[in-house]
């Protein structure tokens, strides 16, 4: 057998596809599945949400509200109080213990976190010029428990945050990236909900105060601040322009009146911080007031 | 811009090793791969089976091992390929190339140090792999390989 040498052009071994072009169809594919995986996990949750019992969700609460740097704030539970008193005696939210605790931060901003925990930030507190305004902003989050808004956020975060450590494994450097960018980009609720929420908060604050004095100063203060209506077309929050208009809306449909507002109690405003610099940050965007 | 930056720390570090993964990994291929060919056909001559040499009584003068090896490392977009395989299954094409480039490379180590021994041909070629360091399967690491190619080179008895 004679030995030619040959030169082999081409090689079977390595595929020709283009580096890039692979990136580029891996990605997508993981994009495709993550998307599918968030829109059965918003079905899925909203499904789930409605049967958690109290119970469940205060324990989560406390794991959950284990990181923040709380005071509790008395003043804030009193003003709860008749909001809560005034809840319609059918209503779910009876079976939660609620509690009101103040957080410094600069925020304009109130969260409600699961188990009955509200927080607010001394920010809004700064801000805030009556006590019908403070309570408005209670019945809101108020709202949001009774629709159960924050457990259906923290639950897709929560899912989506699972999906990356059982993709990726629990300590790798994507599930880190995955908990941050979906846990932060999760942490608004819906157009809807915030104004299913200001519904709720507009009524509990008449069955509370008598008239609705005070229900809108918030957000034509924030208004105010916000600036440029486009963005908000966007944004998960609906502007604040327009919260107030619905809500003027809602007063004159009820005929609810509007009385004089009560000011802030001395013992609220001892317990704020002093910080002059909180009322010249550029207030909410994307807030959860 | 720079605020950015700094405030994903984990972020930037992942993209800019991406970046430079990309770049240094593709830039290195090319060269390897145009010195590959080139010495390939310098060498082409030399004769290299995996067959076991059967030659006749007094035909061959002397023999004796040669070999070669090539160590080559993965890069971060590389890695970043085969982790994404890793989920949807398939052939991991970022690490062809490199399986590749060793395989040959090692070949053509082994066929240099038979030329300059004065070999005229190679026979019983092997090849072995081998990952290099355990922390090839360890978080956070980039692996290397090695590739070993050895065999027998023969010096005939040529007038």
């Amino acid at each position: 057998m004679k030995f030619t040498p040959k030169h082999i052009e081409g090689n079977v071994n390595v595929s020709k596809t283009h580096p890039l072009a692979e990136l580029g169809w891996l990605v997508g594919g993981l994009m495709l599945l993550v998307l599918i995986f968030y829109l059965l996990l918003g079905v899925s949750t909203d499904i789930a949400v409605a049967k958690i019992p109290v119970n469940a969700e205060v324990w989560l609460g406390e794991y959950f509200i284990g990181g923040m740097d709380a005071l509790e704030s008395d003043p804030l539970q009193k003003l709860l109080q008749p909001l809560l008193d005034n809840l319609p005696a059918d209503s779910p939210l009876r079976e939660y213990n609620f509690y009101v605790q103040m957080v410094e931060n600069e925020q304009i901003n109130a969260l409600a976190l699961p188990g009955g925990h509200i927080v607010m930030f001394s920010g809004l507190l700064e801000q805030a010029e009556s006590e019908n305004e403070v309570a408005m902003v209670l019945a809101h989050e108020l709202g949001h428990f009774a629709h159960r808004d924050h457990l259906r956020r923290l639950g897709r975060g929560l899912g989506l945050t699972v999906a990356a450590i059982i993709l990726f494994g629990e300590d790798s450097a994507a599930s880190d990236l995955a908990s941050k960018f979906f846990l932060v980009g999760e942490s608004h609720y819906s157009r809807e909900q915030e104004s299913a929420a200001d519904r709720f908060g507009l009524e509990l604050l008449v069955a509370s105060y008598g008239h609705a004095g005070g229900a809108t100063d918030f957000f034509a203060r924030v208004g105010k601040d916000a600036g440029s209506r486009v963005p908000y077309l966007l944004a998960s929050h609906p502007h604040p322009d327009d919260r107030v208009r619905q809500l003027q809306e809602l007063i004159s449909a009820n005929g609810y009146q509007i009385d004089a507002v009560t000011p802030l109690g001395e013992d609220l405003l001892e317990d704020l911080p002093i910080s002059e610099a909180a009322s010249c940050e550029e207030p909410v965007s994307g807030a959860d007031e | 811009m720079l605020e950015t930056i700094l405030s994903y720390p984990d972020l930037s570090l992942f993209l800019a090793l991406m970046v430079l993964g990309y770049t240094c990994g593709t830039i290195a291929e090319k060269r390897h791969y145009k010195s590959i060919i080139k010495r390939e056909q310098e060498l082409i001559k030399l004769m290299v089976v995996n067959a076991e040499g059967r030659f006749a009584e007094g035909a061959v003068k002397t023999s004796f091992l040669v070999n070669g090896s090539m160590v080559v490392s993965n890069d971060y977009f590389k890695r970043l390929l085969a982790i994404l395989r890793n989920i949807f299954g398939g052939r991991v094409k970022a690490y062809e190339s490199l399986i590749d480039r060793a395989r040959r490379e090692a070949i053509l180590r082994m066929k240099e140090e038979a030329r300059a021994k004065g070999a005229h041909m190679i026979v019983n070629l092997r090849l072995e792999t081998s990952t290099i360091g355990r922390s090839a399967n360890k978080k956070n690491r980039i692996g290397s390989i090695e590739t070993l190619a050895y065999g027998t080179a023969v010096v005939m008895n040529r007038p």
